[in-house]
C-alpha cells in the first residue's frame, strides 16, 4: 500500500484528536465508579443522548444545511420503538434496526423535497417540520394524543444486565454514543466528508468537480436523522414515558445549540461537549429557581456573541498561540545550547 | 494534423435571455481537441454568460451545445464536470477555509471507483485509492508551482496563486476541456508570463483550452484561435493576426488601445 506523509498539521490535529476523545471516554467510563448520586447518573446519561442529538446537527452542517428540526426523528425514533415494543411485541434489540430502517425510509423521503433548497428555506422548512411532527403525533389517539405514552420498558436483560439502574443504562447509553463517533468519524474522514465539506465551503465549485450537492446533501440528511431516531429509542426506553410536548418545546431549540455551544466547526467533540455542559451548567442555576431559563439564554448568547468558535474554538485558538510560543522558546533554547557548545 | 481537426466542443446557435437583455444572440462556433481557442469581447460581450452556459449554470433558451458528439444542452454542472469539461471561475472561487492540499485533493472525487460504501468503511482497496489520489495532487501542486504552500489555507493565498490554485483543482479533476476566466486577470508581467507558460504545458498534456482574457497580449501569443464576441453576438473568428487587423474588432473596442 502507498503511504504518503500527510502534513505535519494534519498529524498534529488528528493526534489532538484521539487523545481527546481517548481521555474523555476514559473518564466517562470512570464517572459512574466515583459518583453515587443517582441524579448525577440520570443527567450523564441524558447528556450522552443529547451528544448524540447534536452530532446530527452537525453532520448536517457539515453539508452545508442548517437544521433547525433535529429533534424530529429523535421523536420518531422514540415512538418508532416504544410502538415496536408495545404494540408489535417486539424485543427492545428487535425494534432499534427496524426503527433505524423507519428512519432512514421517512427521511429519503422527506429529505429528497427539503434538501432541494439548501439555504434559509431549510432552515424554515426544518422548523415547521419539527412542529408539524409533535402536532401531528399528538392528534393520534394510537400514540397517546398530548397525553403520551407511558410504562415504556426498559430494554430487555442481555444475560445479568436487565438496564434497570442508571449505572447499566448509562454504560449502554455509552456504548451508544461510541459507535456513533466512530460511524460518523468513518464517514467525515472519507471522501463522502470531503464531498459535504466541498459542497459546504463551495457548491459552485464542487459541481464543477462533479459532485451533486443535491446528492449528497439528501444522504448527510439521512445518516443524520437516522442517527437522531437512535437516539429517541434510548431515551424513550430509558425516560420510559413520552409526550409530544417533550420534543417540540425547549428540547428542540437545545439540540442545536450544543454544536454551537461546543464549537461548531468540530463535528464529533464540539456537540459532546457542548452536551454536556448545557446539561449540567442549568441544573447548577437551579438555585436562582425561575431565573434559570433566562441566565442560561444571556450565558449562551455571550457565548455565540464574545466567542463564536464556541468552547472548543475558543480553547484551541488559545492553545495555537501557546504551542507557537512554546516552539519559539524552545528554538531559542536550543539555539543557545548550540551557541554554547560552538563557544 | 488529423488530431487538430477534431471537433471537441460545438457551439449551436446558442442564445441567452436574462429578462430584456439578449445576453447572447445565436452563438455559434466549435473548439477543436488541443487547441488553445481564445474568446474576447468588451465588457458585458456574454464571454462569461457563455462560459456558465457551457457548464451547465445557465440552460440556454435556444441551441444546442455538443461535447465529443455528446449533446450536453441543460444537463446538470456535476454532469458537465464528469463528462470532462473543468472550469475555474472569475471571481476566486475555492475552499477558502480548506488547506491547498485539501483543495486540489477534493478535485479527485469523480476519479473514485470504488463504492462509497467501501469508502466510508475505509476498505484497503480504498484507502490505496485514496493514496494514488493523494500522490497525484502532490504533483499537480508541484506542477503549479504551489507545492511550498500546501498547508496554507488558500483564503491567506496571494491573489496570484489563488489562481493557480483555481486551476490546480480543475486539473485534479482530469478535465479534456478546460474553460478558464480570466486566468491572468490582475497579475504582473512576469506572474503572466509564468501563467501563459503553465497554460502551454496544460495543452502538450492534451488538455484543450477555452479561455476568456482582457489581457490582449496574453491572448494573442497565446492562442490558435480567437472568437469575438460583442454584444452577445458572434463578430468574428480566426488565427490572432486576423483578429488584430479586423476593422470590426477594432471598432468594438472603441478605439481602446488595446491591440
Amino acid at each position: 500500500m502507498v503511504k504518503l506523509p500527510n502534513s505535519p498539521a494534519i498529524i498534529t490535529a488528528n493526534r489532538y484528536k484521539w487523545i481527546a476523545i481517548a481521555i474523555i471516554l476514559i473518564a466517562l467510563a470512570a464517572l459512574p465508579l466515583c459518583i453515587e448520586n443517582n441524579y448525577i447518573k440520570h443527567l450523564l446519561i441524558m447528556a450522552c443522548i443529547g451528544a448524540i442529538l447534536g452530532m446530527t446537527f452537525s453532520m448536517l452542517y457539515s453539508a452545508g444545511l442548517i437544521t433547525l428540526g433535529a429533534a424530529a426523528f429523535y421523536a420518531v425514533g422514540a415512538y418508532s420503538s416504544t410502538i415496536l415494543v408495545m404494540n408489535a411485541g417486539l424485543s427492545f434489540w428487535a425494534a432499534i434496526p427496524l426503527t433505524l430502517i423507519i428512519a432512514a425510509v421517512l427521511a429519503l423521503g422527506f429529505g429528497a423535497v427539503f434538501v432541494r433548497n439548501a439555504g434559509v428555506a431549510f432552515v424554515i422548512i426544518t422548523l415547521i417540520f419539527v412542529q408539524v411532527v409533535v402536532l401531528a403525533v399528538a392528534q393520534v389517539e394510537f400514540l397517546g394524543g398530548w397525553g403520551g405514552i407511558i410504562g415504556i420498558p426498559r430494554p430487555d436483560p442481555i444475560g445479568n444486565v436487565n438496564f434497570a439502574t442508571k449505572t447499566e443504562f448509562y454504560y449502554l447509553v455509552l456504548a451508544m454514543l461510541l459507535l456513533t463517533i466512530v460511524v460518523f468519524n468513518a464517514l467525515y474522514s472519507s471522501r463522502i466528508g470531503r464531498a459535504w465539506r466541498a459542497i459546504k465551503l463551495s457548491p459552485n465549485l464542487a459541481g464543477t468537480l462533479g459532485i451533486n450537492p443535491y446528492r449528497y446533501r439528501l444522504l448527510a440528511f439521512v445518516a443524520g436523522s437516522t442517527a437522531a431516531a437512535l437516539a429517541g429509542c434510548f431515551y424513550a426506553h430509558y425516560a420510559q414515558s413520552i409526550t409530544p410536548g417533550a420534543f417540540g418545546g425547549w428540547l428542540s431549540i437545545y439540540v442545536q445549540l450544543y454544536a454551537v455551544l461546543g464549537g461548531l466547526e468540530f463535528y464529533i467533540l464540539g456537540p459532546a461537549i457542548g452536551a454536556l455542559v448545557m446539561t449540567f451548567v442549568p441544573e447548577y442555576l437551579r438555585m436562582v429557581k425561575e431565573w434559570e431559563p433566562i441566565i442560561t439564554g444571556i450565558l449562551l448568547l455571550a457565548v455565540i456573541l464574545f466567542f463564536p468558535g464556541g468552547i472548543l474554538g475558543t480553547i484551541k485558538g488559545r492553545q495555537a498561540l501557546s504551542m507557537a510560543g512554546l516552539r519559539s522558546l524552545f528554538k531559542s533554547l536550543k539555539s543557545r545550547t548550540k551557541r554554547n557548545k560552538n563557544g | 494534423m488529423v488530431e487538430q481537426q477534431m471537433v471537441l466542443l460545438k457551439i449551436r446557435n446558442v442564445t441567452r435571455v436574462f429578462g430584456a437583455l439578449i445576453a447572447l444572440r445565436d452563438v455559434s462556433f466549435e473548439v477543436n481537441s488541443s487547441e488553445i481557442l481564445g474568446l474576447i469581447g468588451p465588457n458585458g460581450a456574454g464571454k462569461s454568460t457563455l462560459f456558465n452556459v457551457i457548464s451547465g449554470f445557465h440552460r440556454p433558451d435556444k441551441g444546442k451545445i455538443f461535447f465529443k458528439d455528446t449533446e450536453i444542452t441543460g444537463l446538470r454542472v456535476d454532469r458537465i464536470a464528469a463528462m470532462g469539461i473543468g472550469r475555474i471561475f472569475q471571481e476566486p472561487t475555492l475552499f477558502m477555509q480548506e488547506t491547498v492540499f485539501e483543495n486540489v485533493f477534493s478535485g479527485f472525487h469523480r476519479h473514485y471507483r470504488e463504492p462509497a460504501w467501501k469508502a466510508f468503511l475505509h476498505t484497503p482497496a480504498a484507502n490505496r485509492e485514496e493514496a494514488a489520489g493523494r500522490k497525484k495532487a502532490e504533483e499537480i501542486l508541484d506542477f503549479m508551482d504551489l507545492g511550498a504552500m500546501r498547508d496554507e489555507l488558500a483564503a491567506n493565498l496571494p491573489h496570484g496563486h489563488q489562481r493557480s490554485l483555481a486551476i490546480a483543482i480543475a486539473l485534479a479533476c482530469g478535465p479534456e476541456l478546460l474553460l478558464l476566466d480570466e486566468p491572468v486577470t490582475g497579475m504582473n508581467p512576469s506572474e503572466t508570463g509564468v501563467m501563459i507558460e503553465k497554460i502551454r504545458q496544460i495543452r502538450e498534456q492534451g488538455i484543450t483550452v477555452l479561455i476568456v482574457e482582457h489581457d490582449m497580449r496574453a491572448v494573442m501569443s497565446l492562442c490558435d484561435r480567437i472568437v469575438v464576441l460583442n454584444l452577445g453576438e458572434k463578430l468574428v473568428e480566426g488565427p490572432p493576426d486576423k483578429i488584430k487587423n479586423d476593422p470590426g474588432v477594432i471598432e468594438a473596442y472603441l478605439g481602446k488601445q488595446v491591440i
